[in-house]
């Protein structure tokens, strides 16, 4: 359940990080034309999201810019600091989210 | 970018001469499937939905017969990109309504060292933009032609 909930949470941040670029993809050429679109894309999908998680999400975002960051090799990519090993075996499980001791990042493991 | 370090983000194993998809939503489907056959991205559902929501913001088909998706995935810890060709085109709905031919699909984490998605998209934008480059890639076969194309070599 919670790695369903984190999942979601990966797809509305993958849509916020493509908001956040519009402009300089734009400048590159290419076309934005569906800008609302993606907006009431973003707005449905953040309603199917639990509202404490969300509200964590968004408060995260505000203070870091990247509220949920992938995990390669025991290496959180938001600030490039090694997680301890413990962490990662249960952080794969369906338990509960957790965050990076360092950045204070919600922690999406990669393999 | 220099055109030498652009090279560095291609590989073999994402290089598909010949892309046997018909439709754009196969075709994503399609050059995806290399990243994920190579495990270089585990979750392709996150991966796929993400790519579709960037069409829904405007088509990657930048016309005169190129496409190319990109995006950013927090279900990616690299920047990778993939190549295909379609020798018959395929309609992705392209900015001036021409199938297209030419794929570089572009993916890319939240964060990367160096910042260096956005110089990826802007240098591919630059050589595509030219016919001769255009033309050589719509001829290539081998993915050590592909990166003397690339290279300007
Ligand atoms: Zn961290």
């Amino acid at each position: 359940m919670i790695k369903k909930d984190l999942e979601l949470l990966v797809s509305l941040q993958d849509i916020d990080l493509m908001i956040e670029e519009v402009g300089d993809v734009e400048k590159l050429g290419f076309s934005v034309t569906g800008y609302t679109e993606l907006k009431k894309a973003r707005e449905e999908l953040s309603a199917s999201i639990s509202k404490p998680l969300l509200f964590r999400y968004e408060r995260l975002r505000g203070k870091l810019k990247r509220a949920i960051v992938p995990v390669k090799n025991d290496i959180c990519l938001g600030c490039f600091l090694r997680q301890p090993t413990s962490i990662g075996v249960k952080g794969r499980e369906d338990e509960q989210i957790f965050t990076c001791e360092n950045c204070g990042r919600m922690l999406y493991w990669l393999d | 970018m220099h055109r030498s370090e652009l090279a560095k983000y291609f590989k073999d194993n994402l290089f598909v001469a010949s892309l046997q998809a018909a439709k754009k939503e196969v075709a994503i489907a399609e050059l995806l499937d290399t990243f994920v056959r190579e495990k270089y991205i585990r979750n392709r559902d996150i991966v796929l939905e993400m790519l579709h929501q960037r069409e829904t913001l405007g088509s990657t088909g930048i016309g005169k017969g190129v496409a190319i998706p990109h995006g950013r995935t927090t279900a990616a810890a690299d920047v990778l990109i993939a190549f295909g060709k379609s020798d018959q085109g395929i309609d992705f709905d392209a900015i001036d309504g021409k199938p297209v031919h030419l794929f570089f699909m572009v993916i890319a984490p939240p964060n990367e060292e160096g910042n260096v998605y956005l110089p990826i998209l802007g240098s591919l934008v630059t050589i595509l933009n030219e016919k001769a480059n255009r033309d050589k890639l719509m001829k290539v076969e081998t993915f050590q032609d592909f990166i003397a194309i690339i290279t300007g070599e």
